[in-house]
């Protein structure tokens, strides 16, 4: 016997949450909301910056919700959304950076990052150093080295050379050396 | 510096050297202080950035959400997919009702009312300030509810910087248990309204709870953790007491 749409995402996913919120139950959307915001955010905070974060973490939910239906549970529904808002977080900053001239490769955009003092506790200092790198290392630099992903799945998602990853994120990992201790 | 072997440092700390490269670059670094420097540096740096503590948002930014989604038509169970629409995303407002605003207000009164609190009878009052974890959570430990960290009394002198925290106190899990077997029982003279945004608090705290507990988890002596820990702890004691004392005040 088939299962419904619902139940079968359910056995899939181990989720009653995701199967109910896909047919239309705003309390479980609710719950994943509560369950995963943090994660969501912390995200688009890294790679937007703070004054974007709280925007784009609600457009990345209400997506969710539109496209819930979408979603068959052939991987953890945390996979999927976190897959959908870094879609959106790149989406967003392809609009900024035409707006603002900046979608380039070229590395040189690096070199504006200014100087922090250095202070002992790098832990405090991080966000705010990622904070301070230009936005497309701090995109690459986020996805790889904070978020996980690999080199040829940054060049996927941001549709430039591998090679450019890694020179960006090198160029970030030494920007934030410099930053931290204050060379 | 050698920027011909710190440019390669990157790929070698991630493994995307051939063999050759890699003996290069290693043989290099056995003679050069300055380019392991940067190496260690490097390291610190992706150290850094694997454990960086997740940081919850400082707005409530449900209320904006429930706001778009149900202008989908999808806001009630049931309503099935064929309903569904999607209108162009529109900007945001943070919007708060008044009893959430109230709820708020309850929150910020029992957070300014600062560390020093009393459980029970002279009992548990904190002393000291910010706090170290002592570990991981005990078996039987609840994640959303009433067993994570509370400030403890200690005779012995601690460090000025160093408050102990416990995992599974007793005096805090019995109070929190009997608040809301009292609020459950005054529940009835309550109106809806006030109970809904009670138990959204409650929900928030408990989330936040067991958010701090699991990043505890993995670095178990990050004062700023173990602080928004008990500070969540706490309030969520402080927004029992004063629902139950609503309760009464009814009466």
């Amino acid at each position: 016997m088939a299962l419904s749409g619902e139940t079968s995402i359910q056995a899939r996913t181990g989720d009653p949450d995701v199967a109910l919120a896909a047919a239309g139950d705003s309390s479980a959307f609710e719950r994943l909301y509560r369950a995963h915001v943090v994660r969501i955010h912390n995200l688009t905070r890294r790679m937007l910056g703070g004054q974007e974060a709280d925007e784009v973490t609600q457009d990345i939910f209400v997506r969710t919700w539109q496209k819930l239906a979408q979603f068959r549970g052939e991987s953890a529904f945390s996979t999927w959304l976190h897959r959908l808002a870094v879609n959106v977080v790149i989406e967003r900053r392809r609009s900024f950076a035409i707006q603002r001239g900046r979608m380039s490769d070229d590395v040189a955009a690096l070199d504006g990052l200014s100087v922090a003092p250095a202070r002992a506790d790098l832990t405090v200092d991080m966000e705010h150093a990622i904070d301070q790198l230009p936005p497309g290392a701090r995109e690459i630099f986020v996805l790889h080295d904070v978020e996980g992903y690999k080199h040829r799945e940054i060049a996927v998602l941001l549709d430039i050379a591998t090679g450019t990853s890694k020179r960006q994120l090198h160029r970030a990992r030494m920007l934030l050396r410099g930053y931290l201790s204050g060379d | 510096m050698h920027t011909e072997f710190t440019d390669q440092l990157s790929d070698y700390l991630d493994d995307d050297l051939s063999s050759v490269e890699r003996d290069t670059v290693e043989q290099h670094l056995r003679g050069c202080a300055e380019c392991r420097a940067v190496l260690n540096d490097l390291k610190r740096v992706v150290a850094e950035a694997q454990t960086l503590p997740p940081r919850p948002p400082q707005a409530e930014l449900w209320n904006g959400i429930a706001d778009e989604i149900k202008g989908t038509g999808l806001g009630t169970k049931g309503t099935g997919v064929g309903a569904r629409h999607h209108p162009t995303p529109v900007p945001f407002r943070l919007a708060f009702t008044m009893p959430q605003l109230a709820a708020a207000a309850v929150i910020l009164v029992a957070v300014s009312a600062g560390l020093a609190w009393r459980i029970a009878d002279g009992a548990a009052r904190a002393r000291s300030a910010v706090i170290v974890a002592s570990g991981a959570a005990q078996p039987g430990d609840n994640p959303g509810g009433a067993s994570a960290a509370v400030p403890v009394e200690r005779d012995a002198p601690l460090s000025p910087s160093i408050v102990q925290v416990a995992y599974a106190d007793a005096q805090y899990d019995a109070a929190v248990a009997d608040l809301e077997k009292a609020l459950k029982l005054g529940r009835g003279r309550l109106d809806a309204s006030t109970i809904a945004v009670v138990e959204h608090n409650l929900q928030i705290i408990d989330h936040a709870i067991a958010q701090a507990r699991e990043a505890l988890a993995a670095d178990p002596a990050n004062s700023y953790l173990s602080g928004h820990l008990v500070d969540a702890r706490r309030r969520k004691l402080d927004l029992l007491r004063r629902a139950t004392e609503l309760t009464s005040e009814t009466d």
